[in-house]
């Protein structure tokens, strides 16, 4: 089975071509990723009309760059699958519409893949991990601890009530006056700081469920900086280093929290699998290792460049559901919010939570 | 894009010509979703829904029913043709997306239209007694507008400005006004000064001229690219605690 896949949710134009065996193997015949962070820098974050400008100018050009390296033609393809969000609207427009645009021609199926169910089943293509498994998805717009039981079936354990991991270390970058984007920046800089030095707050630490917060510790951060102005080259890789530890102590605190959940209402999971972008910082990284090793359950972590935006794991969505009869009509409509599970929806918009972004 | 089309003095010619070639045609900028096959000089299908949002939704079904109702399939298309603004931004990326897709699966090459282009094009096509302006709503007093002379040409280029500039630019020519805009910029014309030619108010092209203008379109001048008018509305930041923390 040989499918297209397009991401174009955030600030990543990316498209990729991927196979599945008879057997079950997956293998990436092309993953081409062209990244807009040199557009969004000036700004200390992601503008979406000048993420959405930058998707219309490059998509078809990245489509073509990821056919011609996997030898395929569009004839090949059994099927076009496309994110349609959750994201930026105007880039899953253009997505999701250059997909069907190609999927109507060559009279092929279309998949509209949930971005997150992407990341989701990453961990399948790249180890073929069975279900049931505990997802810990961190990046800049998402931050979930889910159980991904089956394709289509996922339960929502554990999100955050307000800012996301990414964009935590984004904006604690951006209040130090580091560079964009800040997650890399407030790591290089922790490792030359004293991570006991601030006494910051370890939100929602020891509670029975698996939710995240993270505003009341950027407010934390926020006044010890102004308490402390101006801060000299070591104080700012001491406060990266202090925010980073709380950080690293909150994911454990909540991943263990995740893993009770989970046993207690679906068994033993096979696995615990990082996704997302956040995934690539070696402390949090300790963190999961650390939750894996006191609990005795394997960690998936899929490379990083298969843990960011990609488009191959929307391909191998897009193969999984294309294996199940699961396709899309023509007037699919691209959603910004695009919950995993229903009833998270619901309690989400009882909690006022803003996990979607 | 604007003064690299060919002319409208070409218009004439199309209309009584017969081109050969087929061609697919696709606006989704304005206030409207609109698509139709051209053989020749021959409209074989179209189909036009007015609707302020909705376009990614409503576009793949329709291009479906186009194909369906029209003798032949997007395979056999010699070229296609979008609407690459002035718009809605969100409004004129559905089309090209769509448009630069169904050009990758037919490898088939694809043309950009101005809106303003094929606002003016029947009018100077049908009447050459008076220049046009096309005048589209740009929101917040301000329009989108272009003037063409009466062969066509290019007497006011395109741009954004504000009614009051609006009215002093093309005040003079006594043109016919047409577009979403046209009621709006009569509307504020000075009393006592001779009134405008004509108002055409339109709430997007028409679409068989989108197709026509596209068949005459040389393919390297006119991509299908975002003809926006208007920069992203966005302002790099000025951290406070950064400049703090930058000062020694």
């Amino acid at each position: 089975m040989l499918v297209l896949g397009i991401e174009t949710t955030c600030d990543e134009t990316a498209a990729a071509v991927v196979e599945r065996n008879t057997d079950g193997s997956a293998r990436i015949l092309s993953n081409v990723v062209l990244s807009q962070i040199e557009q969004h820098a000036a700004f200390g974050g992601v503008v979406p009309e000048i993420a959405a400008r930058a998707h219309v100018e490059a998509l078809d050009l990245i489509i073509d760059q990821a056919m011609r390296e996997a030898g395929k033609s569009y004839d090949d393809l059994d099927g076009i699958a496309a994110a349609a969000g959750p994201g930026l609207i105007g880039g899953v427009i253009v997505g999701l519409t250059t997909a069907k645009a190609i999927a109507l021609v060559k009279n092929k199926p279309l998949i509209a893949i949930n971005h997150l169910e992407a990341h989701a089943l990453t961990a399948r293509l790249t180890d073929n991990t069975p279900f049931p498994y505990l997802l810990f998805l961190a990046s800049g717009g998402h931050t979930q601890i889910v159980a991904v039981l089956g394709v289509g079936n996922y339960v929502r354990l554990g999100t955050t009530q307000d800012d996301a991991i990414g964009e935590a270390f984004d904006k604690t970058a951006k209040l130090l006056g580091l560079g964009y984007p800040g997650g890399p920046e407030v790591e290089r800089q922790a490792t030359r700081g004293d991570k006991e030095r601030f006494a910051l707050p370890r939100p929602m630490q020891h509670r029975k469920d698996a939710d995240f917060s993270f505003s009341g510790l950027k407010t934390a951060v926020r006044l010890e900086a102004e308490r402390i102005a101006p801060l000299s080259p070591q104080d700012v890789a001491d406060m990266c280093a202090s925010f980073q530890q709380a950080v690293v102590e909150v994911v454990h605190d909540r991943l263990r929290s995740g893993l009770r959940l989970f046993r207690a209402r679906f068994g033993e999971p096979h696995a615990l699998v990082a996704a997302g972008g956040v995934a690539a910082n070696q402390a949090i990284r300790g963190a999961l290792n650390r939750v894996a090793m006191e609990t005795g359950t394997p960690l998936v972590a899929p490379p990083l460049n298969l843990c960011t935006d990609n488009g191959a794991m929307i391909a191998w969505a897009g193969i999984e559901r294309l294996a199940l009869g699961l396709t899309d009509a023509m007037d699919m409509a691209p959603r910004a919010r695009w919950p995993l599970d229903a009833s998270a929806a619901a309690e989400g918009a009882r909690k006022r939570t803003a996990a979607y972004k | 894009m604007p003064g690299t089309w060919p002319g409208m003095a070409l218009l004439v010619l199309v209309v009584r010509a017969k081109l050969p070639m087929r061609l697919l045609a696709i606006d989704t900028a304005l206030e409207a979703c609109s698509v139709a096959l051209l053989d020749g000089d021959t409209v074989a299908a179209q189909e036009t829904q007015a609707m302020a949002r909705g376009h990614a939704e409503a576009l793949m079904p329709m291009l479906a029913r186009l194909q369906e109702n029209a003798a032949f399939y997007f395979a056999v298309i010699d070229r296609i043709a979008v609407t690459v603004g002035p718009g809605s931004f969100t409004g004129l990326r559905v089309g090209i997306s769509a448009a630069r897709g169904i050009a990758l699966a037919t490898a088939k090459p694809v043309v950009g239209i101005t809106t303003l282009e094929a606002l003016a094009a029947p009018l100077i096509a049908g009447d050459a007694s008076s220049p046009v302006v096309s005048v589209i709503d740009a929101r917040h007093n301000h329009v989108y507008l272009q003037a063409f002379g009466t062969d066509g040409d290019d007497l006011v280029s395109p741009r954004v400005v504000s009614l009051a500039e609006a009215i002093e630019l093309v005040m003079p020519l006594r043109p016919r006004l047409v577009g979403n805009g046209a009621a709006m910029l009569a509307a504020a014309w000075p009393p006592g000064e001779a009134p405008p030619a004509g108002i055409d108010q339109q709430a997007a092209p028409m679409i068989e001229w989108v197709g026509r203008l596209g068949q005459l379109a040389d393919i390297a001048a006119a991509p299908p690219k975002p003809f926006y008018l208007r920069a992203p509305d966005a302002q790099p930041p000025t951290p406070a605690l950064a400049a703090q923390a930058a000062r020694p």
